[in-house]
Parts: structure tokens; C-alpha cells; sequence
């Protein structure tokens, strides 16, 4: 009788255990995929670029905020400027080091995000949103098809060589 | 440089009996593109050209006292070239070589002016392959002083101070902090694949060197500063990231100057606001203090020698061993003709522009209370009159000024300000801007054939020497 009761609790323990986890299983999915944009392109030096209308947003990947830890000054191009896919147009610094930022594709800068400027911390904070660096207007919009996915870039973070860079 | 050689394959199969020295040169773009540019009638200039750089390498080998590491410097280089170019075809997701495969040299400046070697640094930066070949190089300068990527010279200096004893002001292209430099400092710079980037290695290298050699115990801190006896800071850190490079330099105190360097970087009343990067200052102490044997000269060996004998991406010592299948040290002279290009980026990093142009935007704000006899006479203030000043400076120039000229100034007869805040605006911050001002203030007088300015005017140029130079 006792063990027969055992045996029920256990199973009923069980029951619970897995429903809890399946459905924590399925939060944590919709919320990966309402949080990450679809459309969000990377390079292989962790820059990412969301374009809107022929206009691009750049900012650094949460991979890369997270390696160059605190940042203390963001140094972003002005409008205006035109950039080539690769091309250095700026720097963020960290403990001591500064760190070239290039842009992903090619294009004229159409805005800088002063808020970063002025409180360069909103990089580590919020990488995906506030801490967006600049826009551009595209001129080679073929360029992000050189890009990778949000898939492909985690498969490149996994890829050997990413634990201990910076 | 540029995937595929054989573009220039034809001149060099010409220049044959250069062929060693070209590997060691082709390591440049600027030399690959020369090469390349060059149309079969040009080969004469062209052999030329490579036997000047050439001689010009040989006689420093000769003189240097590394000729011994010649022979396997040669052997080396002609090894590693094989490899090298594959690495570079595969540029945007290169392999990079296995630790064993990765060879060292230590390279030493032959030159002592601030700018040439910053421009060298810049150019191996931006120029050489570090995949399978690492790079310490060490340097040394004329007293000067070298504010970060990010900083204000005139918050992190004492800018007049630098005018009068001529001491060079230099802007880096690493972060980090303010530092002064003189023949009493070591200059080191490591350069590595981007991926190998290890600032940690670098400095336990210096700290082991140090032990080795000088038997000197030294400590890394939280700040990445080495430091001796607990706290005087012997060595300052910086590092640039790019995509394909990186390099990690640092600072050591030997027998500089210290009286000069706190002079140099003394913090004075400035009223600057900026989000400029700012440095810590911390107490200093020269290793010379703690053993008199060392030198900057036994002190770069002494890291030389340590840095060829440890493997490239873990601390171990490989001993005799691995010495001999290093490349070595080896002499570098800082010229156009051993890097094309050098001058091109020298003469940026030489400039008001670079050096404070490139300033973050920043305010200034003072007052000085007015002396009282400069006061309207026939009347009594309560409170202190005072001239605030104002300025914001954008991109080393004058953007805005706000001047608060106090009552009884005005009551005695000051008109300027409309005339000072015309001709400030858009003038580099800097004595040429009160220059401007007094002609300025003159020209008001001219109708009235007044050749000096008054002493209420004086007073305000004078206000404004002590903004601009910040004292």
C-alpha cells in the first residue's frame, strides 16, 4: 500500500516536472523569436546591421560587448560620410584598448547616435537597441547577402577559436 | 598584400640576387603595389630602388650587433614566407598556424623622434602579416609626451609647459592614458593576429624577464600597470583591435626623468568638461631605483632574450632551444625607402590636426573676479564681479563663447563683447586665437588712433590667456 502510494507520487512528481519544463521550454522560444529581429545581419568581426527601407542600423553583436567589457568612449562617423563595406569609421574603448569599428556594408552615414556618445555604457546595456552606433543609406544593397543570419552567426560563435578572444 | 604574387613574379626573378631581401621586403604592400606597378622597361629603376634598400638593410645588419642571428633570420623568413602568403589569400576567414608554427623576432627602432616611431607602428599595423610570425618591436624616444586615442592634450598636459621646453605632444592611435616619454623609457610593442591578441602574456613576459634577469619582483594589478613594491607603478598599458591585427604596447620607467614627467602632466585649474577619456594618475618609480644594473639597453635585451625563448601564445620557457629557431633581433630604420609610406603617415600624426583636432568636444568654464580699481569709481558693489567665460571647443576649434561681463565693468566703460565673440568663433584653441582677439579689440580703436588697448580690455585679454592656456 505504501509503495504503491510511492509509486503514484513519483509518477505524479514526474508528470509536473516535465510539463513545467516543456512549458518553459516553449517561453523561452517565443520569446527568442519576438526579441531577435529576423532581419539582423552579422559579420564575422560582430558588427550587425538591420536594414529599413534602404536604411541600416549598426551596432555591435552582445558577443562582442561582452569581450571588450566596459565601454568608456564611442567614437562614431558624422553624417555624411561615405563608407565602403569593411571600411574603419570609428572606435569604441574599452580598459585601455580601442577597438576599430568597420562598417558592414557600403553607404552614406545618415546619423550617429549621440546618446551612445554621451553615455557610452548604453553599448554594454542594451547592444541591440540603444546602443546602436550609426545609420546609412545603402548604395550596394547586394552586400547583405555576403552577411550572415542570426543562425549562421551563432553557429560562427560556436565555432572553435571564440572563447578566449580580446 | 595581395593574395597572388606571381603578378610580380617577373621583377623579382630579375632582381634575383636580391631574392632574400625582397621576401623580407614583400612583406609590404606598398612594395608589392610598387612592384606590380612597374611595366617590364621600368626593371632597371626597379633593381635600382632594391639594391638601395637592400644595401641599406645589409650595412644595419652588418653594423647591428644581432649579425650573428642573420644566417637564421634568412632561413626563417624564407620558411615562414611559404606559409605566410597562403594565410593572407583566406583573408576573411583565415587559419591561423598552429603555436609551433609561429616564429618571433624582436625588432629595434634605430629611431628616437615620437611621431617617426608611432608612424612605424601604425605601418607594420596597417601593412605587415602577423599570422605566423609575432612581433615584439622595442623603441625609445626624445622626452615627449603621449596622450591616448581619446583624450585632451589640454587637460592631460601642461601644454605650455611643452611649448617652452620643447617637448613634442603626440596623440596615439591605442586607448588608455596619458604618459611621458624620454631615453630614460623603454617603448614595447607586441603585435599578434587579432585572435592571439593576449595583453595578460605580454606583461607576465615583462614581469618574467624582469625577475630572470634583475632578479626584480613585480606585480600585474587590477589596472593591467606593472608595478614594484606594491604600488609604483613601473609600466603603463594601451592597445589598438583591428580586424585583422592587434597590438598591445606598454611603458617602462628605467631612468626617466620624474621631475619632468609630473611637471609635464601636472593637472592644473582648467574648468574643462569632456567625456574625453581620462587618466589615473598613480606614483611612479624608475626600475633603475630598485638595481642599478638596469639599463634601458640590458632591460630591452633582457626582454628580447625573454620574449624569443617563450613559445608564442603560452608561457613556458623553451630555453636555447627555441632562441635559435627564432628569427632574432633585428635593426629597423624607420625611412620611406625601407617602408614606403612611412612619410605619408608620419606627417599625419605630426600635425594640429591629428594631435588636437582630433580632441573630443569640450566646454571650458572660468571667472575671475575683477580687480577694483578696473570698477566704475563712483559707486559700490556688494557683490564680487566677476567675468565668467565660456567656451565650447569642437574639433580643436572655438565653437561657442558666453562671456559674463559684471556690472561695474560695464559701468566703467567695457564694450567688447559682441567684437570677442565674432573673432574667437571658428579659431583653433590656441594663443593665435588672443592674437586675433587684441587686433580685434584695436581695430575698435582705430577711429580713435589708440595703438594700445586699455586696462579694462587687458583685463579681459588676460582672462582669456589664462583659458586657453589653461593656467
Amino acid at each position: 500500500m505504501t509503495l504503491q502510494r510511492y509509486f503514484i507520487q513519483a509518477a505524479r512528481q514526474y508528470n509536473l516536472r516535465c510539463l513545467l519544463l516543456s512549458s518553459r521550454q516553449s517561453y523561452c522560444e517565443l520569446r527568442h523569436k519576438y526579441s531577435s529581429d529576423a532581419s539582423r545581419k552579422y559579420t564575422d568581426r560582430h558588427e550587425w546591421v538591420v536594414v529599413d527601407k534602404g536604411v541600416g542600423t549598426v551596432g555591435i553583436s552582445k558577443y562582442a560587448q561582452e569581450s571588450l567589457g566596459d565601454v568608456v568612449f564611442a567614437q562614431l562617423p558624422d553624417p555624411g560620410t561615405k563608407l565602403t563595406a569593411g571600411e574603419e569609421c570609428g572606435a569604441l574603448e574599452s580598459v585601455k584598448a580601442a577597438s576599430e569599428i568597420y562598417s558592414p556594408v557600403a553607404g552614406v552615414v545618415t546619423e550617429k547616435n549621440v546618446e551612445v556618445e554621451n553615455k557610452p555604457a548604453l553599448i554594454n546595456t542594451s547592444c541591440y537597441e540603444n546602443g546602436w552606433l550609426f545609420k546609412l543609406k545603402l548604395t550596394n544593397p547586394d552586400e547583405l547577402k555576403e552577411l550572415m543570419s542570426e543562425e549562421k552567426y551563432e553557429l560562427f560563435l560556436k565555432s572553435d577559436g571564440h572563447d578566449k578572444d580580446v | 598584400m595581395l593574395s597572388d604574387c606571381r603578378d610580380c613574379l617577373g621583377i623579382r626573378y630579375r632582381t634575383r640576387p636580391l631574392h632574400q631581401t625582397w621576401k623580407w621586403l614583400h612583406q609590404t604592400i606598398a612594395l608589392h603595389e610598387y612592384l606590380i606597378s612597374l611595366s617590364a622597361g621600368d626593371t632597371d629603376a626597379c633593381c635600382a630602388k632594391l639594391s638601395k634598400m637592400a644595401q641599406a638593410f645589409m650595412k644595419k645588419m652588418a653594423t647591428s650587433s644581432a649579425c650573428i642571428m642573420v644566417g637564421l633570420t634568412r632561413r626563417a623568413s624564407a620558411r615562414s614566407l611559404v606559409t605566410s602568403s597562403k594565410a593572407v589569400s583566406a583573408k576573411k576567414d583565415r587559419e591561423l598556424p598552429p603555436e609551433r608554427e609561429v616564429t618571433k623576432s624582436v625588432f629595434m627602432s634605430q629611431s628616437t623622434d615620437i611621431y617617426t616611431n608611432l608612424a612605424l607602428e601604425d605601418w607594420m599595423y596597417r601593412n605587415m602579416d602577423f599570422s605566423n610570425h609575432h612581433v615584439m618591436m622595442v623603441w625609445r624616444n626624445e622626452p615627449c609626451v603621449v596622450i591616448g586615442r581619446h583624450q585632451n592634450p589640454w587637460l592631460e598636459a601642461n601644454v605650455p609647459l611643452l611649448n617652452e621646453k620643447e617637448i613634442a605632444l603626440a596623440r596615439r592611435n591605442s586607448g588608455g592614458g596619458t604618459v611621458y616619454h624620454d631615453r630614460g623609457n623603454l617603448n614595447i610593442t607586441f603585435f599578434t593576429p587579432r585572435e592571439r591578441y593576449d595583453r595578460k602574456y605580454n606583461l607576465e613576459l615583462i614581469k618574467r624577464a624582469l625577475f630572470r634577469e634583475f632578479g626584480i619582483p613585480s606585480n600585474i594589478n587590477e589596472r593591467q600597470d606593472i608595478v614594484i613594491r606594491d604600488k609604483y607603478k613601473v609600466s603603463g598599458t594601451a592597445a589598438k583591435l583591428g580586424r585583422l591585427t592587434g597590438y598591445h604596447h606598454c611603458t617602462l620607467l628605467v631612468n626617466a626623468n620624474k621631475a619632468d614627467l609630473s611637471k609635464a602632466l601636472a593637472k592644473r585649474e582648467h574648468g574643462i568638461q569632456t567625456k574625453a577619456t581620462a587618466s589615473t594618475p598613480s606614483p611612479v618609480a624608475n626600475l633603475s631605483e630598485l638595481d642599478n644594473r638596469v639599463t634601458v639597453d640590458s632591460l630591452q635585451t633582457a626582454v628580447g632574450y625573454e620574449y624569443l625563448r617563450t613559445p608564442a601564445m603560452h608561457l613556458e620557457d623553451g630555453g636555447q632551444n627555441l632562441i635559435s629557431k627564432q628569427r632574432g633581433f633585428q635593426f629597423v630604420n624607420p625611412t620611406d625607402d625601407w617602408f614606403p609610406g612611412l612619410d605619408a603617415l608620419k606627417s599625419e600624426l605630426v600635425g594640429w590636426d591629428w594631435n588636437y583636432g582630433r580632441t573630443p568636444e569640450f566646454t571650458v568654464s572660468r571667472s575671475f573676479p575683477v580687480p577694483s580699481e578696473l570698477l566704475a569709481p563712483s559707486k559700490a558693489y556688494t557683490a564680487t564681479q566677476e567675468l565668467a567665460i565660456n567656451m565650447t571647443v569642437e574639433k580643436g576649434l572655438i565653437s561657442d563663447v558666453t562671456l559674463n561681463i559684471p556690472k561695474g565693468l560695464v559701468e566703467s566703460g567695457f564694450h567688447g563683447e559682441a567684437s570677442v565673440i565674432t573673432t574667437l568663433k571658428g579659431r583653433r584653441f590656441t594663443s593665435e586665437a588672443l592674437n586675433a582677439l587684441q587686433d580685434a579689440m584695436l581695430t575698435r580703436h582705430l577711429t580713435r588712433d589708440v595703438t594700445k588697448l586699455d586696462d579694462r580690455e587687458q583685463f579681459v585679454a588676460k582672462c582669456f590667456d589664462q583659458v586657453v592656456n589653461t593656467n
